[in-house]
């Protein structure tokens, strides 16, 4: 079955992301002088300025830092709802956005902030394999 | 010791469109506009050709070309809603160096309408279009409209302080309470809308879900205003028909553009723009007495007013759920009835200033039809709108005229 849901339109510097996502890797952006990861992708460091970046591959652990129960969306994803979006707080620091795997939305209150969780990668076309983080653990 | 720009202007004086609303008859946000202006010329005395500052979210040049104005400083900050509490900031500064003697802050936005014939709002919000980064990163994920994303801010605002949702209905509650004493309000009564008049915790609670926490009465509704305000030089205030409001200090600042770069969910810059504004103004969150909170949903309101100092972290709820905002509350908050039930159109921060200039220049009735009720004694007032996803911030210190 094809992807339904709106899928990005890759950057000029985000190359490495994607190829390592089709490739099953989680990587990240780091600042080779400040050794800091950081998300989403940038042009400079956020946190010192240099433009010294790597890309690294990350662990695809990491812990939910807060959550919400989607229950009125737009497009393909109205016929999803209810679903589960949350923050992720990355092993390596920083935070990206997922729609939340492994988890029940009609019982919001069993989610737990600071549940381990894992990324997968979904492929939505022959490009764009999409991360996604599942509940490993309550 | 008040900073350098303390009293430099004042807002004197402050106008709506003829009708706002969910509107029958569509209008257009530039009608809105200039409907408000209109009315704010013929309040104050000040003829449209002596406005030398024109300030909007994007519409500054089509503004003047449409009013037939050549300004001498044109601003059009858009960052969302709180851009009119910066644009205060900015006609502050401009009349404090000397560049203009009057600024016009416009706003003018037909959400609802909208629906009917189109239209535009603010343009662009700053928040990157499809070669943004941070929107390649997020866009995938199911979010669109803004309860999805504040959802997330109140969520870790209970795991962080044990709050509940029970805790933010009251915030509703009591907001529509000061709604039901304005007559402009779109929830003013159920003659007026279907689901105004009064409503309870019980019914904010039980009201249908948007994005869990959020149920619908958490959420501000989505309608047509326009709205405009004067600000002045002392020279210029003293020459027209209404009473100036000082502003005694001013601030703004930001966290970020897209809800992934929030650091902490229960925090906005609100608290560095509210320092800016007291340091201005030489005073504190004990020398207000009342305030005006951008209130897009419940859990902003609790927010905002714990990073102005009004409340300890974690306590911002109970102003409202003890009462202290309350008609009759020893702290008015949100005395027009709010983004959740007077009026909201995408961008709250002109309703914002509207509501703070009658409030303290004691025309808070507004003459529609002489209804006693919403007119508080307050003396002084801390304004704070927040724009994006609790990205932005304008902080606003005003005080009475003595």
């Amino acid at each position: 079955m094809s992807y339904k849901f709106p899928v990005p339109t890759q950057g000029t510097h985000t190359r490495p992301f994607w190829e390592g996502a089709k490739a099953g890797k989680l990587m990240l952006p780091r600042c080779q002088d400040c050794n800091r990861v950081h998300w989403y992708p940038r042009f400079i460091c956020p946190h010192c300025h240099s433009t010294n970046l790597e890309w690294i591959q990350g662990s695809g652990e990491g812990t939910v830092h807060t959550y919400a129960v989607q229950h009125m969306a737009f497009g393909p994803w109205a016929e999803e709802v209810p679903y589960v979006t949350a923050y992720i707080d990355l092993k390596e620091g920083d935070r990206m956005l997922t729609v939340l795997r492994g988890v029940d939305p009609s019982k919001p209150e069993e989610i737990r902030i600071g549940a381990q969780v894992k990324v997968e990668f979904e492929p939505a076309n022959d490009d764009m394999h999409l991360p996604f983080w599942r509940v490993v653990e309550g | 010791m008040p900073g350098t720009l303390y009293k430099s202007a004042a807002i004197v004086g402050a106008a709506e469109a003829n009708q706002i609303g969910f509107l029958k008859e569509p209008v257009t946000a530039l009608q809105l506009h200039i409907e408000a202006i209109k009315n704010l010329s013929d309040s104050t005395g000040l003829p449209i050709s002596r406005i030398e500052g024109v300030f909007s979210t994007g519409w500054s040049s089509e503004l003047c070309e449409h009013l037939g104005i050549r300004p001498k400083y044109i601003d059009t900050t858009a960052v969302g809603g709180c851009s009119f509490e910066m644009h205060v900031h900015h006609a502050m500064a401009a009349i404090h160096a000397g560049i203009i003697d009057t600024a016009l802050i416009s706003h003018g936005e037909n959400g609802h309408s909208a629906r009917a014939i189109g239209g535009r709002g603010a343009a662009n919000y700053g928040r990157g279009g499809v070669n943004s980064p941070g929107q390649e990163m997020t866009m995938a994920y199911g979010l669109g409209s803004a309860p999805s994303n504040y959802a997330h801010a109140m969520v870790r605002h209970m795991h962080r302080f044990g709050t509940t949702t029970e805790d933010f209905a009251h915030i509703a509650k009591v907001t529509r309470d000061w709604a039901t004493l304005n007559p402009r309000a779109a929830m003013y009564s159920k003659d007026v809308h279907p689901f105004g008049g009064p409503i309870t915790v019980e019914q904010v609670e039980e009201s249908r879900l948007i994005a869990w926490p959020l149920t619908i009465l958490h959420c501000c509704m989505v309608a047509d205003h326009g709205g405009a305000v004067l600000v002045a030089s002392p020279k210029v205030a003293a020459s027209l028909n209404t009473k100036p409001v000082w502003i005694a200090g001013a601030g703004e600042s930001m966290g970020h553009s897209n809800m992934l770069e929030m650091e902490d969910f229960t925090a906005t810059s609100a608290s560095v723009s509210a320092d800016a504004a007291y340091t201005m103004a030489g005073m504190g969150p004990s020398d207000m007495e009342m305030a005006l909170i951008y209130d897009s949903f419940t859990i902003t309101a609790a927010i905002t007013a714990e990073m102005l100092g009004l409340a300890p972290r974690g306590e911002g709820h109970l102003l409202w759920k003890d009462g202290r905002a309350a008609p009759g509350g020893s702290f008015p908050i949100n005395t027009n009835g709010g983004g959740l039930s007077f009026n909201h159109s995408g961008m709250y921060g002109m309703p914002l200033l509207i509501e703070a200039y009658r409030q303290l220049s004691g025309t808070a009735e507004d003459g529609i039809n002489g209804d006693k009720g919403k007119q508080t004694s307050a003396r002084t007032c801390v304004v704070n709108g927040t724009g994006g996803s609790l990205s932005t911030t304008g902080t606003l210190v005003l005080v009475a005229d003595d």
